[in-house]
């Protein structure tokens, strides 16, 4: 597991990651020190909860006096969406021990997904180094959610022109899929499910429903398809 | 505001991060190592595209985004097309990252 080959491929899959993290970490960890979290909290839920999502939503809804129930599911329901991921990384865990595919599977984030996934489709790819490009991310956004805690806010990063950079990788990921009727048929469909979703206010779970609509959208069209 | 209490985190964290090792871990292990039928596989294989635009989506789209004239909510559109072509090209997320990002920032200036 612990190649310097192994080490090496993960990082060099991971950078954009760990880039990317340093950037939105930093303005995560500034805006939860301003609700009164510490160091020590901050450092806890990056370590076990670790969702850029829901740790930018849980400052954000208690500085808008959200009451804590309301904090808890709406964290949880927008965090839905990675049991899609969770269940598109199981072929490739065929055979991977059991204590391997849980400290993988705890560690996977919408950008480690895609970027492991990537990875996985163009071959040669292994769960060691999948879970050590999810490794190199948490360590960067750990870290850089503890250094904005520490620095509160004497720095002004724009935080829509940083977490551009997540847009920017989530479109290179798509751009890249291999473009067949059914994929494209996926993607048009989750993109008018999560527009939906938010129009008729489930801003929540938009990106979950929409992904499962696009899915079951392929699916029928697929099915549709081969019976010709 | 009052600041949260060693309390108050105690509970959301416990259970936001419960519920998330749940959603991370539970699809996995009930899929693996199982023979999977030909069309559960292919229902796999629909996740990433349909999971990469939906995360698109949230992030450009929003119901009257052109409510406020065009720039707000065109300036990123016309930078993620900027970016669709240098992903199309370069195949890197790195650059693609950076062209974003770059793209973004330059435009907003304006």
């Amino acid at each position: 597991m612990f190649t310097l080959d192994n080490i090496q491929a993960a990082f060099k899959a991971a950078l954009p990651i760990v880039l990317g993290y340093i950037a939105i970490g930093i303005p995560c960890g500034i805006l939860s020190a301003s609700i009164g979290m510490n160091a020590l909290q901050v450092f806890m839920m990056c370590a076990l909860f670790y969702s850029g999502a829901g740790q930018f939503m849980i400052p954000n809804m208690w500085i808008a006096g959200a009451p804590m129930a309301s904090i808890i599911l709406s964290v949880s329901f927008v965090n839905t969406r990675q049991m899609l991921y969770s269940a598109a990384f199981a072929p490739w865990c065929e055979g991977v021990s059991k204590k391997l595919a849980f400290w993988f599977a705890a560690t996977v984030t919408d950008e480690s997904f895609g970027v492991n996934t990537q990875q996985f489709e163009q071959g040669g790819w292994t769960v060691q180094r999948a879970t050590f490009v999810n490794l190199f991310s948490q360590s960067s956004w750990t870290i850089s959610c503890v250094v904005g805690v520490l620095i509160g806010n004497a720095i002004g990063i724009p935080l829509a022109i940083a977490a551009f950079a997540m847009t920017s990788i989530f479109i290179c990921l798509l751009v890249t899929q291999e473009i067949t009727a059914n994929n494209i048929v996926a993607a048009v469909c989750a993109i008018v499910g999560v527009f939906a979703c938010k129009c008729i206010g489930l801003t929540g779970p938009a990106i979950f429903l929409g992904a499962l609509f696009g899915v079951a959208c392929a699916i029928v069209f697929s099915r549709v398809r081969a019976r010709g | 505001m009052e600041p949260i209490t060693w309390t108050g985190f105690w509970i959301v964290f416990v259970t936001c991060a419960l519920t998330m090792l749940a959603c991370r871990v539970l699809p996995l292990f009930l899929l693996k190592g199982r023979e999977l039928p030909e069309r559960v596989s292919e229902a796999l294989g629909f996740i990433p595209p349909a999971a990469f635009a939906a995360l698109v989506a949230n992030d450009l789209l929003t119901p009257g985004m052109f409510a406020a004239g065009f720039w707000p909510a065109g300036a990123p559109l016309i930078a993620a097309l900027i970016v669709v072509v240098v992903a199309r090209l370069s195949k890197s997320l790195l650059l693609s990252a950076i062209a974003g990002v770059a793209a973004y920032a330059l435009l907003v200036m304006i």
